[in-house]
Protein backbone atom coordinates (compact mmCIF):
# COMPACT_ATOMS: atom_id res chain seq x y z
CA UNK A 1 0.00 0.00 0.00
CA UNK A 2 0.97 3.62 -0.40
CA UNK A 3 3.16 2.76 -4.18
CA UNK A 4 1.84 5.13 -7.23
CA UNK A 5 1.68 8.85 -6.59
CA UNK A 6 -0.56 8.68 -3.13
CA UNK A 7 1.49 8.18 -0.27
CA UNK A 8 -1.41 10.41 1.71
CA UNK A 9 -4.22 8.67 3.66
CA UNK A 10 -7.22 9.59 2.07
CA UNK A 11 -9.20 8.51 5.31
CA UNK A 12 -8.59 11.58 7.07
CA UNK A 13 -9.99 12.94 10.42
CA UNK A 14 -13.25 15.24 11.08
CA UNK A 15 -12.96 17.99 13.86
CA UNK A 16 -15.36 15.88 15.51
CA UNK A 17 -12.76 13.60 15.76
CA UNK A 18 -14.53 10.96 13.67
CA UNK A 19 -13.02 9.13 10.75
CA UNK A 20 -16.12 9.94 8.21
CA UNK A 21 -15.07 7.62 5.34
CA UNK A 22 -15.29 4.70 8.08
CA UNK A 23 -19.05 6.38 8.75
CA UNK A 24 -19.61 5.98 5.33
CA UNK A 25 -18.29 2.53 4.72
CA UNK A 26 -20.89 1.31 7.90
CA UNK A 27 -23.54 3.00 5.77
CA UNK A 28 -22.38 1.03 2.72
CA UNK A 29 -23.07 -2.13 4.79
CA UNK A 30 -26.09 -1.14 6.21
CA UNK A 31 -27.33 -0.62 3.09
CA UNK A 32 -26.33 -4.22 1.83
CA UNK A 33 -28.50 -7.40 2.87
CA UNK A 34 -29.34 -8.89 5.58
CA UNK A 35 -26.49 -11.15 7.03
CA UNK A 36 -26.90 -13.39 10.66
CA UNK A 37 -25.11 -15.34 12.94
CA UNK A 38 -26.28 -17.24 16.06
CA UNK A 39 -23.64 -19.46 18.24
CA UNK A 40 -25.23 -22.41 20.03
CA UNK A 41 -24.09 -24.99 22.14
CA UNK A 42 -22.37 -27.44 19.66
CA UNK A 43 -21.75 -25.21 16.84
CA UNK A 44 -22.86 -22.14 14.75
CA UNK A 45 -25.02 -21.24 12.35
CA UNK A 46 -24.21 -18.65 9.67
CA UNK A 47 -27.12 -17.02 7.05
CA UNK A 48 -27.90 -14.51 4.54
CA UNK A 49 -30.90 -13.39 2.14
CA UNK A 50 -29.87 -13.73 -1.51
CA UNK A 51 -31.62 -11.42 -3.46
CA UNK A 52 -30.52 -11.63 -7.12
CA UNK A 53 -30.44 -8.23 -8.96
CA UNK A 54 -32.81 -10.23 -11.96
CA UNK A 55 -34.93 -13.59 -12.29
CA UNK A 56 -32.18 -14.29 -15.48
CA UNK A 57 -29.30 -14.54 -12.70
CA UNK A 58 -28.49 -18.28 -12.24
CA UNK A 59 -28.79 -18.12 -8.57
CA UNK A 60 -26.44 -21.08 -8.33
CA UNK A 61 -23.41 -19.45 -9.39
CA UNK A 62 -23.61 -17.03 -6.28
CA UNK A 63 -21.87 -18.02 -3.41
CA UNK A 64 -22.30 -15.79 -0.27
CA UNK A 65 -21.18 -18.01 2.38
CA UNK A 66 -17.49 -19.25 1.86
CA UNK A 67 -14.89 -21.72 3.69
CA UNK A 68 -11.81 -20.02 5.12
CA UNK A 69 -10.27 -23.36 6.02
CA UNK A 70 -12.32 -26.35 7.10
CA UNK A 71 -13.46 -25.60 10.22
CA UNK A 72 -14.16 -21.83 9.73
CA UNK A 73 -16.49 -19.95 7.47
CA UNK A 74 -17.51 -16.55 6.46
CA UNK A 75 -20.49 -14.44 5.13
CA UNK A 76 -20.46 -10.19 4.67
CA UNK A 77 -23.10 -7.33 4.52
CA UNK A 78 -22.07 -4.90 1.91
CA UNK A 79 -19.67 -5.06 -1.11
CA UNK A 80 -19.23 -8.30 -2.97
CA UNK A 81 -16.21 -7.64 -4.65
CA UNK A 82 -14.67 -6.62 -1.35
CA UNK A 83 -15.24 -9.49 0.92
CA UNK A 84 -13.99 -11.14 -2.05
CA UNK A 85 -10.55 -9.56 -1.75
CA UNK A 86 -10.46 -10.10 2.38
CA UNK A 87 -11.69 -13.61 1.78
CA UNK A 88 -8.72 -14.35 -0.22
CA UNK A 89 -6.35 -12.69 1.98
CA UNK A 90 -7.75 -14.58 4.99
CA UNK A 91 -7.43 -17.73 2.94
CA UNK A 92 -3.55 -17.23 2.38
CA UNK A 93 -3.20 -16.14 5.96
CA UNK A 94 -4.74 -19.45 7.09
CA UNK A 95 -2.24 -21.45 5.16
CA UNK A 96 1.03 -19.28 6.26
CA UNK A 97 -0.26 -20.35 10.41
CA UNK A 98 -1.04 -23.47 9.32
CA UNK A 99 2.93 -23.86 7.52
CA UNK A 100 4.49 -22.25 10.11
CA UNK A 101 2.41 -24.47 13.23
CA UNK A 102 1.61 -27.43 11.47
CA UNK A 103 -1.61 -26.71 13.04
CA UNK A 104 -5.09 -25.39 11.73
CA UNK A 105 -5.26 -20.86 12.54
CA UNK A 106 -7.63 -20.81 15.65
CA UNK A 107 -10.64 -18.48 14.68
CA UNK A 108 -9.40 -15.70 16.96
CA UNK A 109 -6.39 -15.48 15.23
CA UNK A 110 -7.30 -15.15 11.83
CA UNK A 111 -9.97 -12.46 13.03
CA UNK A 112 -7.29 -10.41 14.84
CA UNK A 113 -5.54 -11.31 11.47
CA UNK A 114 -8.26 -10.13 8.84
CA UNK A 115 -9.24 -7.59 11.05
CA UNK A 116 -5.63 -6.15 10.87
CA UNK A 117 -5.73 -6.16 7.03
CA UNK A 118 -8.92 -4.35 7.47
CA UNK A 119 -7.40 -1.46 9.80
CA UNK A 120 -4.63 -1.28 7.32
CA UNK A 121 -6.78 0.39 4.59
CA UNK A 122 -8.08 2.73 6.84
CA UNK A 123 -4.17 4.19 7.30
CA UNK A 124 -2.57 3.50 4.04
CA UNK A 125 -1.78 5.69 0.83
CA UNK A 126 -4.27 5.54 -1.49
CA UNK A 127 -6.75 3.11 -0.56
CA UNK A 128 -10.34 3.33 0.75
CA UNK A 129 -11.85 1.22 3.83
CA UNK A 130 -13.76 -2.10 2.92
CA UNK A 131 -17.24 -1.29 2.47
CA UNK A 132 -18.06 -4.80 4.30
CA UNK A 133 -18.96 -5.98 7.76
CA UNK A 134 -18.08 -9.81 8.37
CA UNK A 135 -19.14 -12.81 10.68
CA UNK A 136 -17.11 -15.45 10.59
CA UNK A 137 -17.78 -18.98 12.47
CA UNK A 138 -16.01 -21.84 13.36
CA UNK A 139 -15.19 -24.63 15.40
CA UNK A 140 -11.55 -24.83 16.99
CA UNK A 141 -10.01 -26.15 20.37
CA UNK A 142 -11.74 -23.34 22.39
CA UNK A 143 -15.46 -24.73 20.88
CA UNK A 144 -18.20 -22.37 18.99
CA UNK A 145 -17.51 -19.04 17.94
CA UNK A 146 -18.85 -15.90 16.13
CA UNK A 147 -16.62 -12.89 15.60
CA UNK A 148 -18.32 -9.50 13.57
CA UNK A 149 -15.28 -8.03 11.96
CA UNK A 150 -16.14 -4.62 10.96
CA UNK A 151 -14.67 -1.86 8.11
CA UNK A 152 -13.03 0.26 10.98
CA UNK A 153 -11.33 -3.31 12.04
CA UNK A 154 -12.57 -3.85 15.06
CA UNK A 155 -13.84 -7.00 15.81
CA UNK A 156 -16.24 -8.28 18.80
CA UNK A 157 -17.21 -12.29 19.24
CA UNK A 158 -20.85 -12.31 19.62
CA UNK A 159 -23.32 -14.72 20.86
CA UNK A 160 -25.69 -13.66 17.97
CA UNK A 161 -25.64 -11.10 15.68
CA UNK A 162 -27.15 -9.64 12.55
CA UNK A 163 -25.13 -6.85 9.68
CA UNK A 164 -26.64 -5.11 6.92
CA UNK A 165 -30.37 -3.91 6.15
CA UNK A 166 -32.51 -5.15 8.76
CA UNK A 167 -29.83 -4.93 11.64
CA UNK A 168 -32.27 -3.73 14.53
CA UNK A 169 -35.23 -5.27 13.74
CA UNK A 170 -33.43 -8.60 13.84
CA UNK A 171 -30.91 -7.76 16.54
CA UNK A 172 -34.23 -7.63 18.91
CA UNK A 173 -35.74 -10.45 17.37
CA UNK A 174 -32.58 -12.19 18.79
CA UNK A 175 -32.26 -10.81 21.67
CA UNK A 176 -35.99 -12.46 22.44
CA UNK A 177 -34.87 -15.46 20.54
CA UNK A 178 -31.28 -16.76 22.30
CA UNK A 179 -30.45 -19.22 25.22
CA UNK A 180 -27.15 -20.09 26.29
CA UNK A 181 -28.01 -23.49 25.76
CA UNK A 182 -29.70 -23.34 22.27
CA UNK A 183 -28.73 -26.53 20.21
CA UNK A 184 -27.74 -26.10 16.49
CA UNK A 185 -30.77 -27.34 15.04
CA UNK A 186 -32.69 -24.89 17.63
CA UNK A 187 -30.19 -22.09 16.41
CA UNK A 188 -30.82 -22.84 12.52
CA UNK A 189 -34.89 -22.64 12.93
CA UNK A 190 -34.23 -18.87 14.86
CA UNK A 191 -31.77 -18.14 11.76
CA UNK A 192 -34.39 -18.68 9.41
CA UNK A 193 -37.16 -16.70 11.33
CA UNK A 194 -34.85 -13.83 11.98
CA UNK A 195 -33.94 -13.83 8.32
CA UNK A 196 -38.18 -14.62 7.55
CA UNK A 197 -38.91 -11.24 9.76
CA UNK A 198 -37.25 -8.90 7.40
CA UNK A 199 -37.80 -10.96 4.37
CA UNK A 200 -39.80 -9.36 1.10
CA UNK A 201 -41.52 -11.40 -0.92
CA UNK A 202 -41.62 -15.47 -0.41
CA UNK A 203 -38.50 -17.35 1.32
CA UNK A 204 -37.24 -20.50 -0.33
CA UNK A 205 -34.38 -22.57 -0.51
CA UNK A 206 -33.05 -20.38 -3.41
CA UNK A 207 -32.97 -16.92 -1.78
CA UNK A 208 -31.18 -17.57 1.00
CA UNK A 209 -28.10 -19.26 2.04
CA UNK A 210 -27.09 -21.23 5.31
CA UNK A 211 -23.60 -22.48 6.50
CA UNK A 212 -22.90 -24.51 9.38
CA UNK A 213 -20.34 -25.99 11.30
CA UNK A 214 -20.91 -28.46 14.18
CA UNK A 215 -18.80 -30.74 16.66
CA UNK A 216 -17.74 -32.44 13.66
CA UNK A 217 -15.71 -29.01 12.74
CA UNK A 218 -16.32 -28.76 9.13
CA UNK A 219 -18.12 -25.54 7.60
CA UNK A 220 -20.40 -26.93 4.78
CA UNK A 221 -23.07 -24.54 3.07
CA UNK A 222 -26.53 -26.15 3.23
CA UNK A 223 -27.93 -27.03 -0.50
CA UNK A 224 -30.57 -25.13 -1.50
CA UNK A 225 -32.82 -28.76 -1.34
CA UNK A 226 -31.72 -28.82 2.73
CA UNK A 227 -32.76 -25.33 3.16
CA UNK A 228 -35.97 -26.37 2.11
CA UNK A 229 -36.40 -28.86 4.51
CA UNK A 230 -35.38 -26.95 7.55
CA UNK A 231 -37.49 -23.83 6.23
CA UNK A 232 -40.70 -26.76 5.69
CA UNK A 233 -39.77 -27.36 9.74
CA UNK A 234 -40.10 -24.06 10.88
CA UNK A 235 -43.46 -23.49 8.74
CA UNK B 1 12.26 11.13 2.99
CA UNK B 2 14.95 11.98 -0.14
CA UNK B 3 13.38 11.14 -3.16
CA UNK B 4 16.21 9.23 -5.50
CA UNK B 5 15.60 8.86 -9.16
CA UNK B 6 15.78 4.79 -9.05
CA UNK B 7 13.15 3.10 -8.24
CA UNK B 8 13.55 1.02 -5.12
CA UNK B 9 12.50 -2.27 -5.89
CA UNK B 10 11.63 -3.76 -2.17
CA UNK B 11 13.54 -7.24 -2.08
CA UNK B 12 11.07 -10.24 -3.40
CA UNK B 13 12.78 -12.56 -1.37
CA UNK B 14 14.30 -16.09 -2.85
CA UNK B 15 17.74 -17.43 -3.57
CA UNK B 16 20.14 -15.01 -4.46
CA UNK B 17 22.91 -16.28 -6.73
CA UNK B 18 25.36 -13.97 -5.25
CA UNK B 19 27.44 -16.04 -3.50
CA UNK B 20 27.32 -19.32 -5.77
CA UNK B 21 30.66 -18.44 -8.17
CA UNK B 22 32.20 -17.44 -4.34
CA UNK B 23 31.17 -21.35 -3.40
CA UNK B 24 32.55 -22.95 -6.27
CA UNK B 25 36.00 -20.57 -6.38
CA UNK B 26 36.61 -22.17 -2.68
CA UNK B 27 35.35 -25.30 -3.49
CA UNK B 28 38.08 -25.22 -6.11
CA UNK B 29 40.85 -24.08 -3.58
CA UNK B 30 40.68 -27.24 -1.46
CA UNK B 31 37.96 -25.68 1.38
CA UNK B 32 34.99 -28.71 1.56
CA UNK B 33 31.24 -27.44 1.86
CA UNK B 34 29.36 -28.26 5.08
CA UNK B 35 27.73 -32.08 4.77
CA UNK B 36 23.94 -31.89 3.99
CA UNK B 37 21.61 -34.43 4.74
CA UNK B 38 20.56 -36.49 1.88
CA UNK B 39 17.89 -39.42 1.74
CA UNK B 40 20.07 -41.45 -0.41
CA UNK B 41 17.28 -43.47 -1.62
CA UNK B 42 15.71 -45.29 -3.49
CA UNK B 43 11.87 -43.67 -4.25
CA UNK B 44 9.42 -45.62 -7.26
CA UNK B 45 5.88 -45.07 -8.57
CA UNK B 46 3.64 -47.22 -11.17
CA UNK B 47 0.34 -47.10 -12.65
CA UNK B 48 -1.96 -50.10 -12.62
CA UNK B 49 -5.31 -50.74 -13.54
CA UNK B 50 -7.71 -48.58 -10.97
CA UNK B 51 -4.78 -45.91 -10.25
CA UNK B 52 -0.98 -45.36 -9.17
CA UNK B 53 1.15 -46.96 -6.14
CA UNK B 54 3.94 -45.13 -4.85
CA UNK B 55 6.92 -46.54 -3.04
CA UNK B 56 9.81 -45.28 -0.58
CA UNK B 57 12.71 -46.61 1.22
CA UNK B 58 13.26 -44.81 4.50
CA UNK B 59 16.59 -44.35 4.95
CA UNK B 60 18.57 -40.69 5.65
CA UNK B 61 22.20 -40.38 5.02
CA UNK B 62 24.10 -37.38 6.29
CA UNK B 63 27.45 -38.43 4.35
CA UNK B 64 28.05 -41.97 5.58
CA UNK B 65 25.81 -42.23 8.44
CA UNK B 66 22.46 -43.19 8.65
CA UNK B 67 20.82 -40.31 10.51
CA UNK B 68 17.38 -41.50 10.30
CA UNK B 69 16.45 -45.60 10.07
CA UNK B 70 12.95 -44.83 9.73
CA UNK B 71 12.10 -41.42 7.83
CA UNK B 72 9.06 -40.57 6.16
CA UNK B 73 10.05 -39.80 2.03
CA UNK B 74 6.24 -39.97 0.59
CA UNK B 75 5.10 -36.55 1.00
CA UNK B 76 1.30 -35.43 1.16
CA UNK B 77 0.27 -33.07 -1.56
CA UNK B 78 -3.37 -33.36 -1.82
CA UNK B 79 -6.13 -35.41 -0.77
CA UNK B 80 -5.66 -37.30 -4.07
CA UNK B 81 -2.02 -36.69 -4.75
CA UNK B 82 1.44 -37.91 -3.02
CA UNK B 83 4.88 -37.42 -3.44
CA UNK B 84 8.00 -39.21 -3.12
CA UNK B 85 10.93 -37.31 -2.32
CA UNK B 86 14.94 -37.76 -3.31
CA UNK B 87 17.67 -35.62 -2.69
CA UNK B 88 18.18 -32.67 -0.14
CA UNK B 89 15.85 -33.62 2.94
CA UNK B 90 14.90 -30.49 3.81
CA UNK B 91 14.43 -29.30 -0.26
CA UNK B 92 12.15 -32.39 -0.61
CA UNK B 93 9.99 -31.37 2.42
CA UNK B 94 9.70 -27.74 2.24
CA UNK B 95 9.17 -27.92 -1.91
CA UNK B 96 6.02 -30.80 -0.76
CA UNK B 97 4.96 -28.57 2.08
CA UNK B 98 5.14 -25.26 -0.11
CA UNK B 99 2.89 -26.53 -2.81
CA UNK B 100 0.53 -28.63 -0.38
CA UNK B 101 -0.27 -25.31 0.68
CA UNK B 102 -0.66 -23.70 -2.67
CA UNK B 103 -3.24 -26.28 -3.70
CA UNK B 104 -5.28 -26.03 -1.20
CA UNK B 105 -5.68 -22.16 -1.68
CA UNK B 106 -6.04 -23.38 -5.44
CA UNK B 107 -8.68 -25.97 -4.28
CA UNK B 108 -10.75 -23.12 -2.76
CA UNK B 109 -10.33 -20.33 -5.77
CA UNK B 110 -11.64 -23.01 -8.19
CA UNK B 111 -13.93 -25.07 -6.26
CA UNK B 112 -12.65 -27.76 -7.68
CA UNK B 113 -10.79 -31.22 -6.57
CA UNK B 114 -7.07 -30.61 -7.33
CA UNK B 115 -5.06 -32.09 -10.65
CA UNK B 116 -1.87 -34.24 -10.74
CA UNK B 117 -0.78 -31.99 -13.64
CA UNK B 118 -0.87 -28.53 -10.79
CA UNK B 119 1.19 -30.05 -8.61
CA UNK B 120 3.55 -31.06 -11.51
CA UNK B 121 3.23 -27.73 -13.00
CA UNK B 122 4.09 -25.51 -9.94
CA UNK B 123 7.01 -27.92 -8.67
CA UNK B 124 8.50 -27.63 -11.76
CA UNK B 125 8.27 -23.78 -12.28
CA UNK B 126 9.84 -23.55 -8.56
CA UNK B 127 12.68 -25.88 -9.26
CA UNK B 128 13.21 -24.15 -12.55
CA UNK B 129 13.70 -20.74 -11.03
CA UNK B 130 15.74 -21.88 -8.44
CA UNK B 131 18.23 -23.43 -11.54
CA UNK B 132 18.98 -26.39 -9.30
CA UNK B 133 19.86 -25.40 -6.14
CA UNK B 134 16.58 -26.96 -4.74
CA UNK B 135 18.49 -30.70 -4.67
CA UNK B 136 14.71 -32.48 -4.84
CA UNK B 137 13.55 -35.21 -7.12
CA UNK B 138 10.66 -36.36 -7.04
CA UNK B 139 8.15 -39.22 -8.19
CA UNK B 140 4.57 -37.25 -8.09
CA UNK B 141 2.19 -39.87 -8.33
CA UNK B 142 -2.15 -39.18 -7.89
CA UNK B 143 -5.99 -39.57 -9.15
CA UNK B 144 -7.95 -36.86 -10.47
CA UNK B 145 -11.54 -36.72 -13.20
CA UNK B 146 -9.09 -36.95 -15.86
CA UNK B 147 -7.45 -40.15 -14.74
CA UNK B 148 -4.29 -41.68 -13.13
CA UNK B 149 -1.11 -39.99 -13.38
CA UNK B 150 2.98 -40.53 -12.89
CA UNK B 151 5.70 -38.05 -13.32
CA UNK B 152 9.42 -37.99 -12.29
CA UNK B 153 10.26 -34.29 -11.64
CA UNK B 154 14.43 -33.76 -12.00
CA UNK B 155 15.86 -30.82 -9.68
CA UNK B 156 16.66 -28.89 -12.24
CA UNK B 157 12.91 -28.41 -13.48
CA UNK B 158 12.65 -31.05 -15.96
CA UNK B 159 10.09 -34.06 -16.01
CA UNK B 160 8.55 -36.88 -17.35
CA UNK B 161 5.22 -38.55 -17.49
CA UNK B 162 5.85 -42.32 -17.37
CA UNK B 163 3.69 -45.32 -17.02
CA UNK B 164 6.45 -46.42 -13.96
CA UNK B 165 9.29 -44.47 -13.07
CA UNK B 166 12.15 -44.47 -10.18
CA UNK B 167 14.51 -41.85 -8.83
CA UNK B 168 17.35 -41.57 -6.01
CA UNK B 169 20.27 -43.43 -5.53
CA UNK B 170 18.78 -46.89 -5.56
CA UNK B 171 17.18 -46.34 -9.26
CA UNK B 172 19.02 -48.36 -10.90
CA UNK B 173 18.06 -51.17 -8.72
CA UNK B 174 14.41 -50.52 -8.42
CA UNK B 175 14.25 -50.26 -12.34
CA UNK B 176 15.88 -53.49 -13.29
CA UNK B 177 13.22 -54.92 -10.76
CA UNK B 178 10.48 -52.83 -13.09
CA UNK B 179 11.67 -53.36 -16.36
CA UNK B 180 11.48 -57.03 -16.53
CA UNK B 181 8.29 -57.65 -14.25
CA UNK B 182 6.15 -54.41 -14.93
CA UNK B 183 3.24 -54.87 -17.67
CA UNK B 184 -0.13 -52.85 -18.42
CA UNK B 185 -3.47 -53.52 -16.14
CA UNK B 186 -1.86 -55.09 -13.14
CA UNK B 187 -3.91 -55.69 -10.03
CA UNK B 188 -3.31 -53.89 -6.70
CA UNK B 189 -2.09 -56.96 -5.56
CA UNK B 190 0.70 -57.32 -8.47
CA UNK B 191 1.63 -54.10 -8.32
CA UNK B 192 1.96 -53.77 -4.22
CA UNK B 193 4.64 -56.72 -5.13
CA UNK B 194 6.37 -55.44 -7.68
CA UNK B 195 6.99 -52.10 -6.10
CA UNK B 196 7.76 -53.75 -2.26
CA UNK B 197 10.12 -55.50 -4.97
CA UNK B 198 11.75 -52.90 -6.42
CA UNK B 199 12.26 -50.60 -2.74
CA UNK B 200 13.82 -53.99 -1.85
CA UNK B 201 16.26 -54.32 -4.67
CA UNK B 202 17.11 -50.63 -3.76
CA UNK B 203 17.14 -51.56 0.16
CA UNK B 204 19.49 -54.39 -0.40
CA UNK B 205 21.76 -53.26 -2.93
CA UNK B 206 22.46 -49.52 -2.86
CA UNK B 207 23.90 -48.14 0.41
CA UNK B 208 21.94 -45.00 0.48
CA UNK B 209 18.76 -47.10 0.92
CA UNK B 210 17.59 -49.14 4.01
CA UNK B 211 15.59 -50.34 6.40
CA UNK B 212 11.72 -50.44 5.49
CA UNK B 213 9.64 -50.19 2.54
CA UNK B 214 6.84 -47.56 2.68
CA UNK B 215 3.56 -47.69 0.00
CA UNK B 216 1.48 -45.55 -0.70
CA UNK B 217 -1.81 -46.59 -3.34
CA UNK B 218 -4.11 -44.00 -4.61
CA UNK B 219 -7.36 -44.54 -6.49
CA UNK B 220 -10.48 -42.83 -7.33
CA UNK B 221 -12.01 -43.96 -4.00
CA UNK B 222 -9.25 -42.45 -2.00
CA UNK B 223 -5.52 -42.88 -0.65
CA UNK B 224 -4.31 -45.86 1.35
CA UNK B 225 -0.79 -44.59 3.29
CA UNK B 226 0.90 -47.82 4.30
CA UNK B 227 3.58 -46.93 6.48
CA UNK B 228 6.43 -49.49 7.10
CA UNK B 229 4.46 -52.25 4.82
CA UNK B 230 7.62 -54.05 4.92
CA UNK B 231 10.14 -54.33 7.46
CA UNK B 232 13.02 -56.63 5.70
CA UNK B 233 15.56 -55.14 8.47
CA UNK B 234 14.64 -55.66 11.88
CA UNK B 235 16.82 -55.01 14.67
CA UNK B 236 17.70 -59.02 15.58
CA UNK B 237 19.31 -58.55 18.65
CA UNK B 238 19.04 -56.42 21.84
CA UNK B 239 21.01 -57.31 25.06
CA UNK B 240 17.76 -58.55 27.36
CA UNK B 241 19.38 -56.82 30.39
CA UNK B 242 20.36 -53.89 28.48
CA UNK B 243 23.63 -51.93 29.05
CA UNK B 244 24.93 -50.49 32.06
CA UNK B 245 28.51 -49.54 32.65
CA UNK B 246 30.64 -50.01 36.05
CA UNK B 247 32.41 -47.21 37.27
CA UNK B 248 35.97 -47.79 36.52
CA UNK B 249 35.36 -48.76 32.57
CA UNK B 250 36.31 -45.28 31.01
CA UNK B 251 39.43 -44.18 31.76
CA UNK B 252 39.24 -40.34 33.30
CA UNK B 253 42.24 -38.07 31.80
CA UNK B 254 41.99 -35.20 34.05
CA UNK B 255 39.59 -33.59 36.75
CA UNK B 256 39.10 -29.82 37.43
CA UNK B 257 35.97 -29.12 40.00
CA UNK B 258 34.41 -25.86 39.66
CA UNK B 259 32.77 -24.64 42.97
CA UNK B 260 29.53 -22.97 42.07
CA UNK B 261 28.59 -21.66 45.77
CA UNK B 262 32.05 -19.11 45.51
CA UNK B 263 30.08 -16.82 42.57
CA UNK B 264 26.94 -16.45 44.34
CA UNK B 265 26.82 -14.05 47.88
CA UNK B 266 23.57 -14.32 49.88
CA UNK B 267 22.79 -11.28 51.50
CA UNK B 268 20.11 -10.61 54.20
CA UNK B 269 18.53 -7.60 53.92
CA UNK B 270 15.31 -5.24 54.54
CA UNK B 271 12.00 -5.64 52.39
CA UNK B 272 11.43 -3.59 49.51
CA UNK B 273 9.39 -0.57 50.64
CA UNK B 274 5.79 -0.67 49.03
CA UNK B 275 4.12 2.73 47.81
Amino acid sequence: MGDSQYSFSLTTFSPSGKLVQIEYALMAVGAGQTSLGIKASNGVVIATEKKLPSILVDEASINKIQSLTPNIGVVYSGMGPDSRVLVRKSRKQAQTYQRLYQEPIPLSQLVRETAAVMQEFTQSGGVRPFGVSLLMAGFDDNGPQLYQVDPSGSYFSWKASAIGKNVSNAKTFLEKRYSDDMELEDAIHTAILTLKEGFEGQISGKNIEIGIIDEKRVFKVLTPAEVEDYLAEVE
Amino acid sequence: MTKSNVMEVPPKGGFTFDLCRRNTMLQQQGAKLPKFRKTGTTIVGLIFKDGVILGADTRATEGEIVCDKNCEKIHYLAPNISCCGAGTAADTENVTDMVSSQLVLHRYATGRESRVVTALTMLKSHLFRYQGQVSAALVLGGVDVTGPHLHAVYPHGSTDTLPFATMGSGSLAAMSVFESRYKENLTKEEGMEIVSAAICAGIFNDLGSGSNVDLCIITKEGKEYLRNYQQPNPRSYSRSKGYDFKIGHTAVLSTKITQLRQHVQVLEGDAMEEE
